[in-house]
């Protein structure tokens, strides 16, 4: 019965606006009816040339630039960045330093993945925990406004420490927030984790094996879902990380649900480490004297953190002569998710991409720099 | 493995190819003949002790009198990190595709191809990525780079 | 206080002035036409501001609070805002059927009006075909989509109104085996007649287990799924790449098409509300509160679940109608015709 018909692929673009594609890009798409053949991904609409802007700037002037590397997690941004000088020019950061930069990156984890949830659901289809995601951001951005007066791009890690101390208010708060948290994440898995369309929509999509994974340099979230039990904080610490009992989620399958549920367990992680942050955290100084003509020596260093969406990896060579980088080089964790995209949406329908791109968790100025 | 076996192992294994370099300030960094980079990144790859299957970074840099691409990898099961570079003169700007070791390669190499000019051999798409696609002002990380809007600032 | 006895005494008015009968006829029926489309345009102004302000307390807002009384004025204001606009038609869509779609989509959801039992003696035409014609009619939308995806000339407005469409007609099936199962125990197809056999709460069909609540059941998604509402409205969703049959309607073309929707949705609460509740059964109040209380609870229930549950993907969508609803509704017909049969189950 099928031999007189035939069926003919056609090219759609899922264009640069597009309510679903977190940013901007353009996916090329060759469906065979509702079926994704080839999906080709199109990017740069958002390019900014920071590390060009950078290489041009001092250290201490770069840290705005870098923050709108990922303007969801900026203070992870300003981590790697300062992590990297500091180990470039061997300067030792004090305690409380420290603490305060855990504390505020662990918080903006949870700021990020509460944007990650809240645009996920609506992507599928559920409008309303989107804004019970946003209305829990509320409180974590008024924490940040209360230190550093920004809401989104703080300028707040510096080389050396941080830029001020936290107000009297801020750990009450914390602790306020910290106590009705867990309940709120407890509404959000009963409303979405056993839901039949949630899981229908979720489970046995997007499946993307550890080998590709980790070959296509797949960090993060996405990376424990498939299975590969891999975390900077754990495997390769950097700061205090290690002086925090944290678990660290992992999933079986690699589909989207699995991604799903290991971002929703580290939210609930982050809440904990932020916690014992605050009852070990001493008194002290918070920012170590750089000076002002701050030349790091001769040298290069690659150096990485654990951003919420992968590995977020700044390379800086310094020709040992000059207040400015010789070369700043970013890498963020969406730009290996977008590159494997291609691959796992391959033979999926169409509302299955936007369940993929979404679960992936890919911001745009991470890919475009 | 700590840092000084990391050394002592890898100069062991490639002898003549690899050259430990002062300039790492915490992870190994190594100089590497340029030849024999495919074969370097497939032997760290497949080796068991190493097992490097995990790509951090590729980077070029063009310090004023050479260009470099420096490749950061590190081990998802055993740990390791460590980073290495090979040297090219502006004549010779050209590097072989790793993206057979390691397919997130891929988009990296397209990107040092698109803003330094430095070719790629056997990448299958050496296509515009960031730059728009009409662009034809040559290759803007370079440091000889220069445009009528390109503003340098102020000394301070 | 009963309204029949009003219109009642209105058509005896009517009467009065000697006029002939033909011209009685038809001044009633177009005054009939009159009441019920100014009923319904106001239910839907209605509807539109309730469903703002409910899904804003379900997310924790408050919706529109500045024009009039907690926003009840919204709705005219974007009414007055939608007529203002440029009526803008495609330079090449196909004219007529552009032009009728909304069209054909606002008469078949009023149409279907002209049996529903807005209370006790307050409905215009009792016929006996009740519940087929209502059926029957409510079918029309599927055309109205058809013609919107056709005369818009545009790949992807035609995609989805075929979708639509098939999700409609596809839904239509178990919707009229679980409407059958009560048709079999009222006996007769007349909606007044439907009402009138649930003349107390534990006849009600809801309760009449074990088929009354699994048709309630069934009769709820397919109604969802027919005004093509969340969880089943991938056809029309924005975050999808098919933007929907009604992507390239404007001003007053679009509002028509938005009514059309709001209309469907209480048609389908009202025949759940007449079908399974009771209909204006009721004690105390009178039979059209009854009424008006049971199918804005419907109402609200669908509201609920569109701002609670994610939506389907198409062939998901597809796939549980056909392979899920389809075969519980028939087996559900199956044991309700038995125990209309047996002696001892026909409660």
């Amino acid at each position: 019965m099928t031999q007189g018909l035939r069926t003919e692929e056609f090219l759609v673009n899922m264009g640069p606006h597009h309510p679903s594609t977190h940013g901007v890009c353009r996916f090329l798409l060759t469906m065979d009816g509702e079926v994704v053949v080839k999906a080709v991904p199109y990017i740069g609409y958002l390019h900014r040339a920071i590390e060009k802007i950078c290489e041009n700037r001092t250290y201490a002037q770069c840290i705005p630039i870098i923050d709108r590397f990922e303007y969801c997690t900026s203070m992870s941004c300003e981590l790697a960045f300062c992590l990297a000088t500091e180990k470039l020019a061997g300067i030792k950061v004090p305690e409380r330093a420290e603490y305060l930069r855990i504390i505020m990156v662990e918080l903006n984890r949870i700021a990020s993945h509460l944007i990650w949830f809240g645009t996920t659901s609506l992507d599928l289809g559920a409008i309303t925990p989107f804004l019970y995601g946003f209305r829990e951001r509320e409180d974590i951005l008024d924490l940040y406004e209360m230190t550093c007066g920004q809401r989104l791009t703080y300028n707040y890690i510096r080389v050396g420490g941080v830029s001020r101390d936290i107000p009297s208010d801020f750990i009450p708060k914390t602790k306020a927030f910290l106590e009705k948290f867990p309940e709120k994440v407890e509404d959000y898995v009963r409303l979405l984790n056993e839901n039949p369309i949630w899981m229908v929509r979720n489970q046995k999509v997007g499946v993307m094996s550890a080998e590709l994974a980790l070959s296509y340099g797949v960090s993060g979230p996405a990376l424990r879902a498939s299975g590969v039990k891999f975390d900077i904080r754990r495997d390769d610490p950097y700061s205090i990380y290690d002086r925090f009992d944290f678990e660290i989620p992992t999933g079986t399958n690699g589909d989207c649900y699995d991604r799903y549920l290991v971002r929703l367990e580290e939210m609930r992680q982050s809440a904990k480490i932020v916690k014992q942050a605050i009852e070990q955290m001493p008194e002290g100084e918070i920012k170590t004297k750089v000076p002002t003509n701050f030349k790091p020596p001769k040298g290069e260093v690659y150096s990485r953190i654990e951003n919420s969406r992968g590995e977020m990896g700044v390379y800086i060579q310094s020709a040992g002569d000059s207040k400015k980088p010789l070369r700043l080089k970013l890498r963020g964790g969406s730009f290996n998710q977008l590159q494997v995209m291609p691959e796992i949406v391959k033979g999926g329908k169409i509302a299955d991409l936007v369940a993929v791109m979404a679960s992936m968790d890919i911001i745009m100025p991470e890919v475009d720099r | 493995m700590n840092r000084d076996d990391l050394i002592k192992y890898l100069l062991e294994n490639h002898p003549g190819k690899i050259e430990l370099l002062d300039t790492g300030k915490v992870e190994p960094f190594f100089a590497l003949n340029k030849e024999y980079l495919l074969e370097f990144c497939r032997s760290i790859k497949t080796d068991d002790i190493l097992a490097m299957d995990f790509l951090c970074n590729i980077a070029a840099v063009d310090t004023g009198e050479k260009l470099e691409v420096v490749y950061s990898v590190a081990s998802a099961k055993n740990r390791i990190r460590f980073d290495f570079k090979v040297v090219m003169p502006y004549e010779e700007a050209e590097v072989e595709s790793v993206q057979t070791v390691w397919a997130g390669a891929n988009w990296h190499e397209r990107e040092i191809w698109e803003l330094f000019g430095i070719n790629v051999r056997n990448h299958d798409n050496l296509t515009r990525f960031l730059l728009p696609d009409d662009w034809n002002q040559g290759n803007p990380m370079r440091k000889n780079w220069d445009a009528p809007d390109f503003i340098r600032m102020p000394e301070l | 206080m009963e309204l029949a006895g009003v219109f009642k005494y209105l058509y005896e008015l009517l009467v009065s002035t000697g006029l002939p009968q033909v011209w009685i006829d038809l001044i009633s029926l177009v005054a009939a036409a009159f009441v019920v489309f100014g009923f319904l345009a106001v239910v839907a102004l209605f509807l539109v501001w309730w469903e703002r302000k409910v899904s804003a307390h379900i997310q924790q807002r408050f919706g529109p609070m500045r024009t009039g009384w907690h926003g009840w004025l919204q709705t005219i204001a974007d009414m007055v805002k939608l007529l203002q606009k440029e009526d803008i038609t495609p330079a090449t869509a196909d004219r007529p059927v552009f032009f009728w779609a909304p069209v054909i989509a606002l008469t078949a959801a009023f149409a279907a009006y002209v049996v529903m039992p807005f209370g006790k003696g307050l409905i215009v035409s009792d016929l006996n075909i009740g519940i087929l014609f209502m059926v029957a009619i409510t079918t029309f939308t599927i055309i109205s989509l058809l013609m919107a995806g056709w005369g818009s000339n545009n790949k992807y407005s035609l995609l989805g109104g075929m979708r639509s469409a098939a999700q409609v007609v596809s839904y239509e099936v178990p919707m009229v085996v679980s409407i059958l199962a009560v048709v079999l125990f009222a006996g007769s197809m007349s909606m007044v007649d439907i009402v009138e056999s649930q003349a107390k709460i534990y006849q009600w069909y809801i309760f009449r287990l074990p088929f009354g609540p699994i048709a309630f059941i069934i009769y709820i998604i397919s109604g969802t799924a027919e005004t093509n509402r969340t969880p089943f409205d991938l056809p029309e969703a924005e975050q999808e790449l098919v933007a929907g049959f009604n992507v390239e309607y404007s001003g007053m073309k679009f509002a028509m098409f938005f009514f059309a929707e709001f209309i469907n949705l209480f048609t389908i609460s009202a025949i759940g509300a007449t079908l399974f509740l009771g209909g204006w059964q009721g004690p105390f109040l009178p039979s059209w509160v009854w009424f008006m209380g049971k199918s804005l609870f419907l109402v609200f229930v669908l509201m609920w679940f569109r701002w609670t549950y994610p939506r389907l993907r198409v062939d998901q969508l597809m796939e549980f109608s056909w392979k899920f609803l389809l075969p519980v509704s028939f087996a559900n017909l199956i044991v309700a015709g038995f125990m209309k049969y047996s002696e001892y189950f026909n409660w």
